[in-house]
Parts: C-alpha cells; structure tokens; sequence
C-alpha cells in the first residue's frame, strides 16, 4: 500500500487529487490495485474474446477468424424464447431471495425477536450445502414421486398437482438458494445503518411500516441496488437450476442453450461460449455504471458518524413472537427442510419417496464407504488452505477497494468495475481459461494449489466487493477527517479507524468466500494436478458417478464440516470481542 | 525433451531421469513406445526405474477402481510412484489439448470412454505397442497402435418396477413408440454418451431413412430431458419414481441397485449399444518406460479384474464380469449387440446432435 504520496493529504480531503482540474488524474495506491485486478483478470478475458472471434480447432488451439457464434448467439431460433426466459427467471429469483432476506434481515438486525440470532447459524448451514446438492434436495421433495406431491394427492385427490420442472420451480429454488447470501448482506448493511432515524420517525407518529418504507429502505437504497444487482447476474449465469430443473420441462435459458451448444461436437469448443460471455460482460458494465450513477450521491447515506452508531433494536412488544415464528419458518425452509432430506437420502441404500419402509431400510453404508480411505481425507487439508488463503487474499483488497471507491479517489470506480467482471464468466468457461494461463506460464504454477488459489480469489473478488461496498457506504467521512486533522496517515486511517468499523461486514464476509471458495468444484477441477485435490473434486466425481444416496451422504459431511469451521470462526471472533 | 513444469523439483529429476533413462535404453521415447523387442519388458522396468513415476488421468472411479490399480501396479512395480487425476471426457480432453499445446505434458497415459478417438483425431496422441493388446478381440484394437480399449459399457433401458407392470415393459425399440409411454421416457443429453449415441445406434442399425420415421413418431413421445447429472443419477430418479422408464442408461446400474431391493430393473433392447474406454499415450510423454508399464498392467489379466470388481466389464475374454452383472452381457443375454467405436460415435455425434435439436428439443 503506498501510504505518502507526493501530495499531502490536506484536512477535510481525503485525496487532494480529486480537486485538480485533470480528470484523468489517478491516485497512485489506485493505480497499482487497478493493475494488480488487470493482471489477474485480463488473460481470461483475452481467452474468451479470442475464443469468441475464432474457430475452435479440434486440438483445442484457435483457428480462422469467425463472427459465426454471434450470429448463432442472435439467429438462433432458441435465442430469443431463452432471454425472455431467463430475465423472467433471475427478476423472479432476485425478486424472491431480496424480499426473504430483507425480512430475515430486518427482523433479526432491528427487532428483539426471541432467537434471532440464531438465523446467522442457519444461513451459515444452508451456504455450506453446495448448490448441486441443494438443487437435488429441492427435486427430491417437490419432485413428482416427492412427498410434497404424495400430500397434495392424498389431500385432494388430484393425480399430479405440482409440476416444479418449471419456470415457478426454478425461481423458487434458485431464489431460496440465494436467501442466505441475501440475508448476510443486508444484515451487514443494517448493521452499519443508524437506527437512530428511525426512531426519530415513529417518535414523530409515523408507523413503523412507514419508518421502514421512508427511512429504513430509502438508506439501505445504494447497498440495495448493488445487492439485487448482484443475485441478478448471479441468477442470470447460475446453471445448476437451469440444468437440473428447468432442461427437464423444456424450459431453456440462456446459460443451458451455451451448455447445450458447447456439447454439440464432442471436441472442446467454447466459441459460442466465449460470445455469450463477452454479450455479459458488456451488459453487465452498463449495470455497474447505472448503479455508480446512483450511488453518486453516497454521501447522503453515510451514517456511521463520530457518535455511537449500534443501532438500538425496536421493541416489538408482544408481535416479537410472530417475527421468531416468522424466522423459524424461513429456518425450516430455508435450512431444515432441503437438508432434512439430504439426511434422510443418506441413510438409504436407495430413494423412493418418504415411505414407512424406507426408515426401516436405514444404514450407515454411505457414511462407510465415504469415511474409508481416500475421498474426503485425502483432500481435506488442501480444501481448507484453499478457502482460507483465498478469503484472506479477498477481504483486504476489496475492502481497499471499496473503500476507495466510496470514498471517490481518482480513477476509483474503475476499480469497481474491473472487480466485477469475474462475476459474468461461467465457472467452466473462466477454469478453461485459468487452465490455459497457467499451463503456459513459464513459473511452475500449472497443476499446484496455489494456482486454484490465485483462480477462485478471482472468482469471489465480485462478492467481497459487495460486501465491503455496502460496509463502508455508510461509514461518514468524519471519522476519516477527523484522524487526518489528527496527523494519521492513510494507511493508519484505514487500518485503525475503517477496518475496526467495518470489521463484522469484513468477517462475514471472510466466512461467505471461505464457504463459497471450498464448495466451487468447476474451477479447481481442471486446474489441479495429481496429489493437489479439493474436496469439491471428489464431490464432483460422485456427482458423475455415485448414486443419489451417496452424494446426500458427502453432502451431510460436507455440510457438518462447514458448519464446525464456521462455528468455530465464530467463537474465535466473539473471544476478539467482534460479532459476526 | 520438454521440461515439465509442474514444480522446478519435478523438472529436474523428471528431466535427469529421462535423459538418463534415454541414454541407457539408447531410444527415443517413440521406439520404446511401439517397441516389440524380445527384451522390451526389461528395458521397461530399467527404464521406469529411472524415471521413478508415471501420471495416469482416468475417468475411472477413484475409489473402486484407480485406488486398487495404483496400488496393485505400485506392489508389481514398488520402484515407480503412480499418480492419477480423475476427469469426465470433457474435462480430459481439455486438459490434455491444453498441456499438448503448451508442450507442458504432465499426464504420461491417459484412459477413458470417447476420449481415445477424440484426442487421436486431434493430433494429441502417439502411438504405442502393448503385447496384452494383441490377446483382446479385434475390435478392442486400433490397427494403427493409437488406441487401445480399456473396458466396456452396455447401454440399455431401465425401468421402475412399481410403475411398469412386467408385461408392459418395453422390449424393443418400437415398442418405445406405445402412447401409453408419452411423457413418461427420461434420456441424459449434453454428452457423447447420452442422446447422440442412442440416435446413433438407431440411425446404424436402421438407415438414415428409417430412423428419420422412427424418431418422428419417438418425438411425439415427448421424452424428458434430463440435463445435468449422470447415467447414475437418471436411474437414482426412476428409482425415486419420477419417471418410469429412462432411455440408453448403463445397463449395469439398475441391476446393482436392484440387488439392494430397489425398485428397479434393466431392459437390453437389440441391437444393443456398446462401447468401449480406451486408453492413449499423449504426446511429449515423459515417462514413456512406465507409462508402457502401466499400459501392460491395465489390459493385463490382473488389471481386467480390478476394473471388473469395480463394476466395470472387461475386454479381456478371459476375465468375467460380476456375476451379478452378467444377465445384462448381451452374448450371455442371446441378444445382438451393436459396438459402436469412439471413432463412429465421433463421426455422428455432431450430425445426431441436430436431430435430436430438431426433434426432441
């Protein structure tokens, strides 16, 4: 970090630089983190702009130059039928995940609720469980031979009264599945948000509806955005709904017609691939410029001033056992239920629907052949260094980054935005692209841990941005002000009064690239080599190979083990006195 | 001879152990390859002795069966570590065009169904002589040494015994086209080995002309498309009883779980579809000695049955499969089978493809 730069930081402004007349001015500690993010994001990038403009040769190098998968991309007869599908499907998902997770979130953040803290424990459970897993789980109880349907048929008689291979299925799934990470996140943003406006409001007569409505939800508004925007593009490239649910009732979107078109010959070819991204890409930088332009004025939801910001809860009176009954049911739902049945599937030889039988059939054989040799111990150290190297080298640089950006230094929104480009890659297209970076680097990378390390850092920068971002909108720049008034350098500011204001949003989000960078399984796969395996690799080759019943046995491993290193994470940082 | 650059510890000795190994076979690492020298078994264990490992990627399953070999292969050979990395044919193929490329070829035999042809055609491989080969039928064998099958799948119908009452199940391919079944058919698309294989065989043994009629009147079928997740998974799913019959299926698994009491059974329809996995030397290998070693042991007696055990069927005529297994042999069944190479497969995948996009989509 380069703390003096040949400016000195004058009182009341954070970087002088902004009040030259020369727009192109950009703050030196900008500039090396622009460049550090172009060098880990550019040769992708290359890789698919290439790949998208040129024939794919069978062994896998680029031939002649081609506009053919744009013209395929616009031509297609499934072209246009798949976009109106999938802007229906990621609006409906983001729709669904932003509207449970700000009520989780509201409820556990402004309430006295019985419990409610408790929904931490429960998002954390539910961000162990990988979203393959999640997805089969949601199939086998709202499937056709599943017991939601044997209710529904023995209630009224019908012969087939859900059908979630659909559109509504694949919202719903998808859009539960992004509940947790939702509720993480606007719980950081509520956190950071003075309550003390709030209380201003209903003291001055205004219902707490319209508190929230007038208040509440206008200040959240940036941290909103950014939010919706990212289950959006989240929603918008997901595939493993898409593929399990939506394929099976013929619903196509654009991520399984890529999928589709991509296996078409049975040689590699990621053209088409490549020109969806790249259509992505330029799609979502008019997004992120949208939601710059609407966060222009930040500084009118900076809340986080020089006096004491924890918000103070609201006192629900006797309505605080609806909202925990309210919490509860989302727990079931959200947690309990999908993993309920994945422990259920892991004691069976085989599934069938819930039946009396099945209970009787119930055996640890799953567990046996899992915990034997190999599989989960192989892999197991490899898996945690990846999650936790990876989080480490995320949460700092985005909060750097975010901080930047909020706090407008020159050439800082660029930051976002380059930040966010990883977000649009499909996973398997961004691992081929690793993949051919580092197996033609001359430093021995290709095949080693480190290299998965560098790749998935990439990956989940987007979503420690988020989270930083939101943190550090609403921290007031008086706090900063007032220390460089005091003669604190910029690197003492950001280390001594923004990282401790931040430090709960930095937490969570350490613990969120920590679940997601461990259960990623496209991207280590084909980066690491014989001996550097991942225990997603493995969960992976199960997935192709093992039985329903199997993959639910990893997953309740997987799921048990996550929620141990999460618990502890927690404990570790309440003895450090920080709530999570 | 490229270094390798998977570590700079494993470029130095991969790179002193292949020149040494090079300089006392006095070969290069092509003549070891296709060697039929009377004493080539011992200038393979000199040679592996020098270069100390071999990397095997495999499509295999890890636990079943590439534990048991790397151990078997490394108790016959205690002087070579083998290594292996576990891929789908996608993912092989992949990363074997991209160490090719980069001449940065870390994998020294590479094993798995579809991707022998595939990497072949696309100039990734060399070619290579093992002895065992010349004991397997003849169209386990590729005549010009760049190929040779590993073990082989039999493709059949599985259906859920509750749902299906025994003298309704289908047992031929016509009688797929019964109304009864509309909406009630699954198959797995997205992979060689899915759809385009099923319209493949059909569009073999039938003629293109036939065929077309016969997938016109299986398209009103409206078959479920089951797009992501394995053979295994689509059978899990008729088992669960979400749908009743599923289409070109590893005949095997329904039989496995059927022995466990699960409500499910296979059905051959003739001809049936086989096809074989197959194993390539890539090129740039580095460890040529051992990896004709490791070549040996897989098609070797003692190799065939570590991959029978492990559920797989065996090229080998002297080794049989499972006995739990054998009912869905079509040879043992009496019923015609139709083997359909990688190399066919890969010529009609593209072309069935588009039919099953025109038709079934």
């Amino acid at each position: 970090m380069t703390t003096q730069s040949d400016e000195a930081p004058r009182p009341g402004v954070m970087f002088p630089g902004l009040r030259l007349p020369d727009a192109l001015r950009i703050s030196p500690l900008v500039l090396i983190l622009i460049a550090i993010l172009l060098v880990l994001i550019v040769p992708p990038v290359i890789f698919l702009v290439n790949a998208s403009f040129h024939e794919t040769l069978p062994d896998g190098s680029s031939g002649a130059f081609t506009l053919r998968f744009y013209r395929q991309l616009v031509s297609g007869r499934f072209f246009l039928p798949s976009l109106a599908n999938t802007m229906i499907y990621a609006c409906g998902s983001a729709a669904i995940a932003i509207f449970i997770g700000t009520v989780q979130a509201l409820i556990v953040e402004r309430t006295n609720a019985p419990g409610r803290k408790l929904a931490f424990l429960a998002a954390i459970i539910s961000l162990g469980v990988p979203h393959v897993l999640y997805t089969v789980a949601w199939l086998l109880l709202l499937g056709r031979a599943g017991p939601v349907n044997d209710l529904i048929k023995t209630l009224f008689d019908q012969h087939q009264a859900l059908n979630v291979y659909s559109l509504w299925g694949m919202m719903l799934i998808e859009g539960v599945g992004f509940v947790p990470l939702t509720f993480l996140l606007m719980s950081a943003v509520l956190r950071s948000t003075d309550a003390s406006f709030e209380e201003a409001a209903m003291m001055s007569g205004a219902s707490p509806m319209r508190a929230f409505r007038d208040i509440t939800l206008r200040m959240a508004l940036p941290a909103l955005c950014g939010l919706t925007l990212l289950i959006f593009v989240k929603a918008f490239e997901s595939f493993e709904v898409p593929a399990l649910v939506g394929l099976a009732g013929n619903v196509s979107v654009i991520t399984t017609m890529i999928y589709q078109s991509s296996r078409r010959a049975g040689s590699p070819d990621y053209g088409e691939a490549g020109a969806y991204s790249i259509c992505l890409v330029v799609i979502l930088f008019f997004l992120i410029v949208w939601q710059n332009r609407l966060s222009q004025n930040a500084q009118r939801y900076q809340t986080i001033t020089g006096k004491g910001f924890r918000p103070r809860l609201i006192d629900l009176g006797p309505w605080r056992f609806a909202a925990s009954a309210v919490l509860i049911g989302l727990f079931l739902a959200v947690t309990v239920v999908p993993v309920g049945m994945l422990v259920f599937t892991s004691f069976l030889p085989f599934y069938e629907g819930v039946t009396l039988d099945s209970f009787s059939r119930m055996a640890l054989d799953n567990y046996a052949l899992l915990i034997g040799p190999g599989s989960f111990r192989d892999s197991i150290v490899n898996t945690l260094v990846l999650g936790a190297a990876t989080a480490t080298l995320v949460v700092p640089f985005t909060a750097l980054c975010a901080w930047l950006v909020v706090r407008r230094a020159p050439g800082a929104a660029m930051l976002d935005q380059i930040a966010a480009v990883p977000l649009i890659f499909p996973a398997i297209i961004l691992s081929v692209a690793f993949l051919d970076v580092f197996v033609n680097m001359s430093i021995p990378l290709y095949g080693t841990l480190l290299s998965v390390i560098i790749a998935s850092s990439v990956r989940y920068l987007p979503y420690g941005m988020r989270y930083a971002f939101a943190g550090t909108m609403q921290i007031h720049s008086d706090l900063e002000e007032a220390a460089t008034i005091s003669g604190a350098t910029r690197a003492r500011i950001f280390f001594r009064v923004l990282v401790p204001l931040l430090a709960s949003a930095l937490i969570s989000s350490w613990l969120l690239i920590f679940l997601l960078s461990t259960q990623a399984v496209s991207l280590p796969l084909l980066l690491v080599g014989p001996g550097s395996e991942v225990m997603s690799v493995t969960l992976f080759e199960l997935w192709q190979n093992g039985q329903v019943t199997e993959l639910a046995a990893m997953g309740v491993l997987w799921i048990a083990l996550m929620t141990m290193v999460s618990v502890a994470f927690h404990m570790l940082t309440r003895r450090h006195q920080m709530a999570v | 001879m490229k270094a390798s650059k998977s570590s700079p510890f494993r470029f130095v000795l991969g790179a002193l152990a292949a020149s040494f190994a090079l300089v006392s076979a006095g070969a290069t690492a092509q003549e070891i390859l296709t060697s039929r020298a009377p004493n080539r078994e011992q200038l393979l264990i000199e040679g592996a002795r020098k270069e100390g490992q071999v990397v095997l990627y495999s499509a295999a399953i890890v636990n079943q069966a590439l534990r048991p070999m790397a151990a078997a292969f490394m108790k016959k050979y205690p002087f070579v570590k083998l290594t292996y990395w576990r891929g789908d044919t996608e993912e092989i193929v992949a990363k074997l065009s991209a160490e090719v490329r980069a001449k940065n070829v870390v994998a020294d035999l590479v094993e798995g169904t579809g991707v022998g042809e595939l990497a072949v055609e696309a100039g990734l491989t060399v070619p290579f002589t093992t002895p065992a080969a010349d004991e397997l039928p003849e169209q386990y064998r590729d005549p010009r040494g760049n190929w040779v099958s590993t073990r082989i799948s039999y493709f059949g119908i599985a259906y859920n015994t509750r749902l299906v009452p025994p003298d309704q199940v289908p047992k031929s391919y016509d009688d797929l086209l019964d109304p009864r079944w509309k909406g009630k058919l699954a198959w797995r698309i997205g992979t060689s080995s899915g759809t385009p294989l099923f319209l493949t065989g059909i569009r073999l043994a039938r003629g293109e002309e036939e065929a077309a009629r016969y997938f016109d009147k299986l398209s009103e079928q409206k078959i479920v498309n089951f797009g992501s997740g394995s053979a295994r998974t689509l059978v899990d799913r008729v088992i669960a009883g979400e749908f009743p019959i599923a289409l070109n299926i590893f005949a095997h698994h329904p039989l496995i779980s059927k022995a466990k009491g699960a409500p499910v059974n296979s059905q051959l329809l003739e001809p049936v579809n086989t096809t074989a996995g197959t194993m390539v030397v890539p090129k740039g290998v580095k460890h040529p000695h051992a990896a004709m070693l490791l070549a040996d042991f897989i098609v070797s007696k003692e190799g065939q049955e570590i991959f029978a055990k492990a559920e797989y069927f065996p090229v080998r005529t002297d080794v049989a499969p499972l006995e739990v297994l054998a009912p869905i042999v079509p040879k043992t069944a009496g019923v015609k089978e139709l083997f359909v190479s990688s190399e066919t497969l890969n010529r009609y995948t593209e072309s069935s493809q588009k039919i099953f996009e025109d038709k079934f989509r």
